[in-house]
C-alpha cells in the first residue's frame, strides 16, 4: 500500500467534516475520491497532504506514519499535490515555478533549470517557459501546477479538483495528460466533481457523504449504487434508479 | 551592451564621488548614504526577499554598535573587534524572535520585532555597564589604525563601499541560488512552496538571521564612524523606520532597491534638517509616515519596480505562441 | 502589607479593563479582516488628546470627552478604512504592514508637532477624589474608567454575538464572498468594524486621560500592550481580550509595585515573547 488513511476524523469545533474515513491506495493505481458538496473530500485530501492535522486517526505513506508530518516533509517522501484554486507563484515565470519543484531533488540552480525545462516540455508548456505565471489562464495555471508537482519526482500525485473550471475540450486534454503521468508510473488520487472524468480515469472509487464513506468499488459499481445516487440526487432518484436497473454486487464499506 | 556601459559609468561615478565632491560635508553625506544602504540592504533580505516585515531591525543595529563600543569601553579593544560579539547577540535575538513567530502568520513576526526592539532598548537604557541613558563612547583619540577613527569621511566612504559591495554581492548570490528561489516562492505563496518541499519556516529563519547579522555589521560601522551610541541613536525606532523606508521606497526584494532608496532619502533628510532645524524633527517623521503610507497604498514594489516595469513596456515583447496548451 | 497588594491588584484590574477595551478593537479587526492595525496605540493617544482639547475648550470632563472621542475616532477609522486599508488589504503583507505603520508615524508625529513633546495632564478635579471600597482606596477616575471600559467591552461583545449586525459582520469574517452572495456588503461591514474598533480606542483614550499623562508617544507602549493582550487572548476573540487585558493590567501593576515602575514595561514586553513561545494561540486557543 502506498498511501493509507486509517479511521481519519477531522472536526472543526463542533462540526465533524470527516468521520472515521479509511482509504488504501495501491501503487500504480488511480483512486477517485468523490461525493456531493460538503462531503469532506477536500478535508480528507488535506489530511493526506499534511495541510490539515486529523483530530484522530492515522495517515501512512509507504508504511510510515506521517500523520504529524509537515507538508514539505511529505513532499520529500514523494507525495505531491495540486490545489483546487491554482496557487502558482504569480510573480515568477513558468520555468521558475517548475524549478521550485525541481529544487527538491537538487540544490544546483543550473540542474534545476534543466530538469524543469524537461518537465515543462513533457507537459506541453514549452513555448511559455519564460512567461510570468500571472498571465496564464486557468487551464495554463492548472497545467503549471501539475508540472511543478511532477518536478518533485513524486511517487504519488494528489489532484484536487483539477478539472474545475475547464471547458470540455480542456478537460479532454487534461485527461490525456493525467493518463500519460499515470503511464510513467506515478500513483494518482483524484478528488473530482466531474463524474465523466472519474469514470474514465479511476480504477477504483471511494464515495464520501457528510464526512463518512458510503460506498467504494469500481466506477461502474459505485455509480449504480442507490446509496450513492441518493446522496447526490435524493431518495426519489435513488428509488427510480433502483427500479430501472438492480445494482450489481456493490462494494460495501468494510 | 548598453547595460554594461551604463553599469561601468555608474561604478566609476560611485568610486570617484568623494574625490570629485570633496568637501567634508559632501564626503560625509556620501558615507552616510552608503552606511544606510548597508542597513537597508540587510533588511531587504528578510523584508524584501523573504517577505517578512521586520519593523524592529534597530535592535540588530544597536547590537553591533553597542558590541563595538562595549568592547572598547570594558576591554580596551579597538571597537571593530567587538563586531563578532554584536553579530552573535544579533543572531541570538533573531532566533528568539523568529523561531516561534515564523511558523505563524506574518503579523506575529512583525509585532514581535517591535516588541523585542523596545524591550531591548528599555533594558539597555537601564543597564549601567552599557552606559544607561548616557550611552557609550569610543576612543577619543585614535590609538592604532585598527581603531578606524579617521578625521575625514573619505576612508569611511571607501570602507562602507567595500562592505556594501560585499552585502550586495552576497544578496546577488542568494538571489540565484536555491535559497533565493525558495524565498521568492515562499513570499508569493507559502502554502504552495511548502507543498513542493520548501521548509518555509526554516528558510524564513535563515533569511532573518542573515539579515540580523548584516545589520549588526552596519551598527558596528556606525559606532566606528561616530564614536558614540546611546539608546536613541542605536536602538531607537527611527533607525528601524529608515531602514524599512529606504528599502521599500527604492524597491523591496530588488537587489539595488535599498541603495536607490538611500540615495534619495539621506540627502533629503539632510536638506530638511537644515531647512527646518529642530522644529522640523517632528515634521520629518510626519513626512516619513506619509511616504510609507503612500508606498504601501500606491507602489509597494518601490521606485525601482516602477522603473523596471516601464522599461519592460518600452521594450517589445518577444514573440510567443498565443495558443493555450 | 497584603492590603496594599489588594489595592495594587484592584488598580491593575481597573486599568486592565481599559486595556481590554482598546484591545478588543484590535482583535475584532484582526479576526475579521486579517489586518493588524499598527497604528492602534496611536488611535488611543488621539482619544487622549481629544479629552485634553475638550477640557481646554469647554472645561468639560469625560462625560463630554468620551462620546466626542468615540465619534471622532470612529470617523477616523472609517476614513482610514476607505482611503487606505481597503486597498492594502488586497496587496502583499509588506503593503499591509507598512500602511498601518506609516499611519502610526503620521498620527504620532503630527500630534508631536502640533502639541509638542511635553506631557499634558488633566486636572485631578475633573473626576476627583478617592473612594473607599471596604479597606481599599481607589481613585475615582480609575474606578470610573475601569467600570465604563468593562461595560463598553461587554456591549461590544453583545453587539457582535447577539445582534443581526454582529452576525452579518461574523459572516463577512468567515467568508466575504459567500456573505456577498447573501446580500451582505462586505465593505460596509468591514468599515463598521473599523468604526467600532476606533470608537473603542477613542473611549479608552478619553478615559485614560483622566488619570494618566498625555503625550504623543504613549501610542508606542499602548500598541505593544494591545499586541500582548490580543496574542494572549487569541486573535479575533473579544472575551479573550477581556480576560487577557485584566490579566495584563494586574501583572503590570504588581510588577510596578514589586520591582519598580521603570521595569513594568519590560515585564509586559517579555510576557509577549513568552506568550509567542509558549502559547501563541492564546488563552482561547486560536492562531492564524
Amino acid at each position: 500500500m502506498l498511501i493509507e488513511a486509517r479511521h481519519v476524523t477531522k472536526a472543526f469545533g463542533g462540526f465533524t467534516a470527516v468521520d472515521r474515513a479509511s482509504l488504501a491506495v495501491e501503487p500504480g493505481e488511480i483512486l477517485g475520491l468523490i461525493g456531493p458538496n460538503g462531503a469532506g473530500k477536500s478535508t480528507l485530501f488535506n489530511c493526506l497532504t499534511g495541510d490539515l492535522r486529523p483530530t484522530s486517526g492515522r495517515v501512512l505513506f509507504e508504511g510510515r506514519d506521517v500523520t504529524r508530518l509537515a507538508p514539505e516533509e511529505r513532499a520529500r517522501l514523494g507525495l505531491a499535490r495540486t490545489f483546487q484554486v491554482p496557487q502558482t507563484f504569480e510573480h515568477m515565470t513558468v520555468l521558475e515555478n517548475v524549478m521550485i519543484g525541481a529544487f527538491l531533488r537538487t540544490s544546483r540552480t543550473s540542474e534545476a533549470s534543466v530538469r524543469a525545462r524537461a518537465v515543462i516540455d513533457t507537459v506541453g508548456l514549452g513555448p511559455l517557459a519564460h512567461t510570468p505565471a500571472h498571465s496564464l489562464g486557468t487551464p495554463g495555471r492548472k497545467r503549471l501546477e501539475i508540472a511543478r508537482a511532477l518536478a518533485t519526482r513524486p511517487k504519488a500525485l494528489l489532484l484536487d479538483e483539477a478539472m474545475a473550471g475547464l471547458t470540455p475540450a480542456e478537460i479532454a486534454r487534461a485527461i490525456a495528460l493525467i493518463r500519460d503521468i499515470h503511464a510513467s508510473g506515478i500513483t494518482l488520487v483524484i478528488v473530482e466533481h466531474v463524474m465523466e472524468v472519474v469514470l474514465s480515469l479511476a480504477s477504483r472509487v471511494v464515495v464520501l457523504h457528510q464526512g463518512r464513506e458510503i460506498a467504494r468499488g469500481t466506477p461502474a459499481e459505485v455509480t449504480r449504487d442507490p446509496v450513492v445516487i441518493e446522496a447526490y440526487l435524493g431518495k426519489r432518484a435513488a428509488g427510480a434508479a433502483n427500479r430501472a436497473a438492480p445494482p450489481a454486487s456493490p462494494g460495501r464499506p468494510p | 551592451m548598453m547595460r554594461a556601459l551604463a553599469s561601468a559609468v555608474a561604478a566609476v561615478a560611485i568610486l570617484a564621488y568623494p574625490l570629485v565632491f570633496s568637501t567634508p560635508f559632501q564626503q560625509r553625506l556620501g558615507a552616510l548614504v552608503l552606511l544606510y544602504a548597508i542597513g537597508a540592504s540587510a533588511w531587504n533580505i528578510v523584508g524584501g526577499y523573504a517577505g517578512q516585515v521586520s519593523i524592529g531591525h534597530a535592535v540588530f543595529f544597536g547590537c553591533g554598535a553597542y558590541g563595538a563600543l562595549a568592547a572598547y569601553q570594558h576591554l580596551g579593544l579597538a571597537p571593530i573587534a567587538g563586531l563578532p560579539m554584536g553579530v552573535a547577540v544579533s543572531i541570538l535575538i533573531a532566533a528568539v524572535i523568529g523561531v516561534p513567530t515564523l511558523r505563524l502568520s506574518g503579523h506575529y513576526f512583525s509585532m514581535a520585532t517591535i516588541a523585542v526592539a523596545e524591550l531591548v532598548r528599555l533594558v539597555v537604557a537601564n543597564t549601567e555597564w552599557l552606559g544607561g541613558a548616557q550611552g557609550l563612547s569610543g576612543p577619543p583619540v585614535p590609538r592604532t589604525l585598527l581603531d578606524l577613527s579617521f578625521t575625514s569621511a573619505l576612508p569611511y566612504y571607501y570602507l562602507f563601499l567595500a562592505v556594501l559591495s560585499a552585502v550586495i554581492g552576497l544578496t546577488w548570490w542568494i538571489e540565484r541560488s536555491r535559497i533565493g528561489y525558495y524565498l521568492r516562492a515562499i513570499r508569493d505563496c507559502e502554502r504552495a512552496a511548502r507543498s513542493l518541499g520548501a521548509a518555509a519556516p526554516r528558510y524564513k529563519l535563515y533569511a532573518f538571521i542573515l539579515s540580523a547579522a548584516l545589520t549588526s555589521i552596519a551598527g558596528a560601522l556606525y559606532a566606528v564612524m561616530f564614536g558614540f551610541v546611546d539608546p536613541e541613536s542605536g536602538l531607537g525606532i527611527l533607525i528601524s523606520v529608515k531602514m524599512v523606508i529606504m528599502a521599500a521606497l527604492g524597491g523591496a526584494g530588488l537587489l539595488l532597491g535599498p541603495l536607490v532608496g538611500a540615495v534619495i532619502l539621506v540627502p533629503l533628510e539632510e536638506l530638511s534638517n537644515s531647512l527646518l532645524g529642530g522644529a522640523g524633527a517632528g515634521l520629518t517623521f510626519v513626512a516619513y509616515g506619509a511616504i510609507v503610507m503612500a508606498i504601501a497604498r500606491f507602489q509597494p514594489g518601490g521606485i525601482l519596480q516602477r522603473v523596471l516595469r516601464l522599461r519592460r513596456k518600452a521594450r517589445p515583447a518577444p514573440a510567443v505562441p498565443v495558443a493555450q496548451p | 502589607m497584603s492590603l496594599t497588594l489588594v489595592q495594587v491588584v484592584a488598580g491593575g484590574l481597573l486599568l486592565g479593563a481599559v486595556y481590554a477595551l482598546f484591545s478588543s478593537g484590535l482583535t475584532l479587526i484582526w479576526g475579521m479582516m486579517n489586518v493588524v492595525n499598527f497604528a492602534h496605540g496611536d488611535f488611543v493617544m488621539l482619544g487622549m488628546y481629544v479629552a485634553f482639547v475638550v477640557w481646554m475648550l469647554m472645561g468639560a470632563g469625560p462625560a463630554a470627552a468620551v462620546p466626542i472621542a468615540a465619534l471622532l475616532l470612529a470617523t477616523l477609522g472609517v476614513v482610514c478604512y476607505f482611503s487606505l486599508i481597503r486597498h492594502v488589504m488586497k496587496g502583499p503583507m509588506l503593503a499591509q504592514i507598512l500602511g498601518t505603520f506609516g499611519l502610526a508615524l503620521l498620527l504620532r508625529y503630527s500630534a508631536f508637532w502640533y502639541f509638542g513633546a511635553n506631557f499634558q495632564t488633566l486636572p485631578d478635579t475633573l473626576v476627583g477624589g478617592t473612594l473607599r471600597l471596604g479597606p481599599v482606596r481607589i481613585e475615582s477616575s480609575r474606578l470610573l474608567a475601569g467600570v465604563v471600559a468593562l461595560m463598553v467591552t461587554a456591549g461590544l461583545h453583545l453587539l457582535l454575538t447577539r445582534t443581526s449586525l454582529g452576525s452579518r459582520m461574523l459572516a463577512v469574517s468567515e467568508d466575504a464572498a459567500a456573505a456577498e452572495l447573501m446580500g451582505i456588503r462586505p465593505q460596509r461591514m468591514q468599515a463598521t468594524a473599523w468604526a467600532l474598533a476606533a470608537a473603542a480606542t477613542g473611549i479608552a483614550g478619553a478615559l485614560i486621560a483622566t488619570f494618566f499623562y498625555i503625550s504623543p508617544t504613549v501610542g508606542e507602549t499602548l500598541a505593544i500592550v494591545a499586541f500582548v493582550t490580543v496574542a494572549l487572548g487569541g486573535f479575533g476573540s473579544v472575551p479573550g481580550a477581556l480576560i487577557a487585558g485584566l490579566l495584563i493590567g494586574v501583572i503590570e501593576s504588581v510588577s510596578a509595585y514589586a520591582i519598580g515602575a521603570v521595569y513594568k514595561d519590560i515585564v509586559v514586553y517579555a510576557l509577549f515573547v513568552a506568550v509567542l513561545w509558549l502559547r501563541p494561540e492564546g488563552l482561547m486557543g486560536r492562531t492564524r
